[in-house]
């Protein structure tokens, strides 16, 4: 069992922009930097190294750039932002088994002012060939296709993904550190914004962002002595579903469903003892507001199909907080685990009250992983 | 609205509809002649009824090759400031006729017409230009018999220069999926097939999840299928197309699932659960609305085609019969009028469907101009109370018009 093994020790971010001016190089650096000076740990200290495999700076040019030493592991995640949570989960691993004892799990992009995702570009793999020559070429179109069988199945609504940026904007806009900062929007924004995939508007889509978070993890005794209170990684879990696709997983009976999330949570909730039910807030991952109100369902916060009336329930938990990436920034999800690290420590900026677990997940349609972190 | 067009516009548009100016002419028997024979129409009925062919019925307050100027036209005024700004080019981009009823051999028509939306200045393919759009009531003593909404670009020709199109995406093909791309070569959709237990897969692999063997075979598919779910891509662009695209995940009769393209259909009218048959264009899979398919009629379209339609139509713009003025004026030779269009959209619909089918409108937008000596292909699919026709030239698309039929 890995639950309550480790801890989030430091958390370190540069500020979200839409053009950072500087290499991607160069923000991770200054990301691990404060995530370290955050922990009172040294570069040196670090023996660890994990990433995602779409991050472009390699763990020796990183490791040489904040002056650590030798490391002890190193390793990668894929599938995109999926691998948010997945990157903590091997620094677990690592901590747990002793192969290192302090892992820095780092994203640094230039998203908006590099590389822009959204953009129609195939990628390698005989895969896209089913879907991008015929016209399925953005995350976006490739979201929609599901977004809409579910309205067919569910009676969803566009205005039930509305809903969900909505609320994350009015969080963002009390967040100094979100891009929307002191932007809410209202639900009639929503309507008037242009379709991008139909049933998806603009307003559905994350932002685009340039910027960098890193995370230290070490082991739960050690974080203990360390400067700022930890957050206890009560449970880690990575999953991918049965005939699974990237982001174009329309071969299974159910489409309208995120069955590799499904997997994510029994383990969740099977390592940590916790349930739907105690969690104090839920960092889900958003990308696209659909897949908020379906994580919600294949978490068991609802049954399939429910998570457009739990959202307006009081019954539902605090939703992203942060603003989320639809309201902060897209840092490939990594942002909504050091929110849910500064929630656990009760510095947010929408701090939720109590002293529940909070629960983070990463990117979904794509094999995907989740973390409860919770107070030492 | 500070630039002196949207000013313009913006009185224009104000004034509202124009007082009713009457036809020069009756609906007479020598124009309904004329016009048939320019588009090549044989159908007997006007002739038995006495009645004139509905897309006929803009040529009867056509202004001819004098006008008299009358400012209170609110196309032609729109038309003047454009003209005085430079925009000097006229292209028709879209019309929208509804026929209450047909027009009687006898019968006075008279024509009120506002403007309604002006929107410029705009990059097109032509050149910098402005599109407006007027609506137009014919009334005979009073009752409405049609009305039509009219969508023009008045441009600046220009030699624009030719944008590199991004090439389209490509599939690529391996050792496990190159029967699918050579099936599609071949006209035929391929679903892999278990050469051991016969399980059908799509998309496929190297062997068979079920049973394990690795003996891939295919079956041929039927070709037809249903709509699970679909997308109206619209941002960002896609390499080589334009957007929307429409693309459908179908319910192969089958069993298996496929991503392609669906054609023909407006985004607005995509259902899930909608019956769908295959095609193959571009080497890639695409998907249409299962319908009965009109057959198709190819119109070589000579000179004499586009001068005879455009005076039988009334329309004495030069583009339509002088082809120097019409190079002069950005265009590589002279080009079929919009009126002339429609009738030859209207002509291959009660061509297909006998000479009694009777239309209650027609909607038709222009895609790139039909020239001399193109040959103009067209191609129809019936639904129900409608026929949406395309009509193709080896360029491109000229027309896509839908023909509403009385039930």
């Amino acid at each position: 069992m890995i639950a309550r093994t480790a801890a989030i020790a430091g958390i370190g971010a540069t500020e979200f922009s839409k053009d950072s001016g500087r290499s991607e190089l160069r923000l991770a650096a200054e990301a691990i930097r404060a995530a370290l000076d955050d922990a009172g740990l040294r570069p040196s200290d670090v023996d660890g190294l994990v990433t995602f495999t779409m991050d472009d700076n390699a763990e020796i040019a990183v490791a040489r750039e904040i002056g650590a030493g030798e490391l002890t592991f190193l390793s990668r995640i894929g599938y995109g932002g999926g691998a948010a949570c997945a990157v903590v989960q091997q620094a677990v691993l690592a901590v747990a088994t002793g192969i290192a004892s302090t892992v820095v799990c780092y994203r640094a992009l230039n998203e908006r002012s590099g590389r822009r995702f959204g953009q129609a570009t195939l990628p390698p793999g005989l895969d896209a060939s089913w879907h991008y020559p015929m016209g399925l070429a953005t995350p976006a179109a490739m979201v929609a296709m599901v977004a809409r069988r579910y309205m067919h199945d569910y009676g969803a609504t566009t205005d039930d993904f509305g809903r969900v940026t909505v609320s994350a904007r009015r969080y963002a806009a009390t967040n100094p550190a979100a891009w929307f900062f002191g932007r809410p929007i209202t639900l009639d924004d929503h309507r008037a914004s242009r379709w991008i995939a139909e049933p998806l508007r603009l307003l559905d889509c994350c932002q685009e962002s340039d910027g960098a978070v890193a995370l230290v993890v070490t082991s739960a005794e050690r974080a203990c002595d360390l400067r700022r209170p930890s957050a206890v990684i009560s449970a880690a879990a990575q999953g991918s579903g049965t005939d699974q696709f990237v982001m174009t997983s329309y071969y299974r009976d159910e489409v309208a469903a995120l069955p590799e999330m499904g997997v994510v949570a029994r383990q969740l909730w099977g390592q940590s003892g916790f349930g739907p039910g105690d969690v104090r807030t839920a960092v889900l991952y958003d990308h696209f507001t659909p897949y908020v109100l379906m994580q919600l369902e294949e978490l068991g916060f609802c049954g399939r199909g429910e998570a457009r009336h739990l959202i307006a329930s009081a019954d539902c938990p605090p939703i992203n907080p942060n603003g989320g990436q639809l309201g902060e920034a897209y840092i490939h999800g990594m942002n909504g685990i050091a929110e849910a690290v500064r929630q656990v420590r009760g510095t947010a900026a929408n701090q939720v009250p109590g002293d529940g677990p909070v629960l983070v997940t990463a990117g979904t349609g794509v094999p995907t992983s989740g973390l409860i972190l919770s107070a030492a | 609205m500070t630039d002196p067009i949207s000013t313009a516009a913006h009185r224009i548009a104000a004034a509202g509809l124009s007082p009713a100016r009457t036809a020069r002419d009756p609906v007479n028997r020598p124009a309904i002649r004329d016009w048939l024979t320019a588009i090549g129409d044989d159908n007997p009925v006007y002739e038995r009824d006495g009645v004139a062919p509905p897309a006929m019925v803009q040529v009867w307050t056509m202004r001819g090759l004098r006008p008299r100027d009358e400012d209170d036209d609110p196309l032609r005024a729109m038309s003047a400031v454009l003209d005085e700004a430079g925009y000097t080019s006229v292209v028709a981009t879209d019309c929208a006729q509804t026929y209450h009823r047909y027009l009687r051999v006898g019968e006075t028509v008279a024509v009120r017409t506002r403007l309604t939306d002006v929107t410029g200045p705009k990059r097109t393919a032509l050149g910098e230009g402005w599109f407006f759009t007027t609506e137009s009531v014919w009334e005979v003593a009073g009752e409405p018999v049609a009305d039509m909404r009219f969508r023009i670009l008045k441009f600046r020709p220009e030699a624009v220069p030719q944008v590199e199109r991004q090439a389209p995406i490509r599939p690529v093909a391996g050792p496990d999926t190159a029967f699918f791309w050579a099936g599609i070569e071949a006209g035929e959709l391929r679903i892999q097939r278990c050469g051991e237990c016969g399980a059908l897969r799509h998309p496929p692999g190297p062997g068979c999840p079920r049973c394990g063997a690795f003996k891939p075979a295919y079956a041929v598919a039927a070709g037809t299928g249903r709509i699970h779910s679909y997308v109206v891509h619209r941002h960002p662009p896609l390499p080589g197309r334009r957007s929307p695209v429409v693309v459908a995940l179908v319910d192969l009769d089958e069993g298996v699932r496929m991503v392609g393209e669906l054609l023909d259909v407006r985004p607005d009218e995509v259902r899930i659960g909608a019956e769908v048959r295959v095609a193959f264009a571009d080497g890639l899979p695409v998907w249409r609305p299962d319908l009965t398919e009109l057959p198709p009629w190819e119109l070589a379209v000579t000179p004499t085609v586009i001068i005879s339609t455009a005076l039988a139509t009334r329309d004495f713009q030069d583009v339509h019969h002088d082809r120097d003025a019409a190079v002069r004026r950005g265009s590589k030779d002279i080009f079929l009028n919009i009126l002339a269009t429609t009738g030859l959209v209207q002509r291959y619909v009660t061509d297909r469907l006998g000479p009694d089918a009777a239309l209650r409108g027609i909607s038709l937008r222009l895609g790139g101009p039909c020239y001399a000596y193109d040959t103009l292909t067209f191609a129809g699919r019936q639904r129900a109370g409608e026929v949406a026709v395309t009509g193709r030239t080896a360029t491109g698309e000229h027309v896509t018009a839908t023909v509403r039929l009385a039930s």
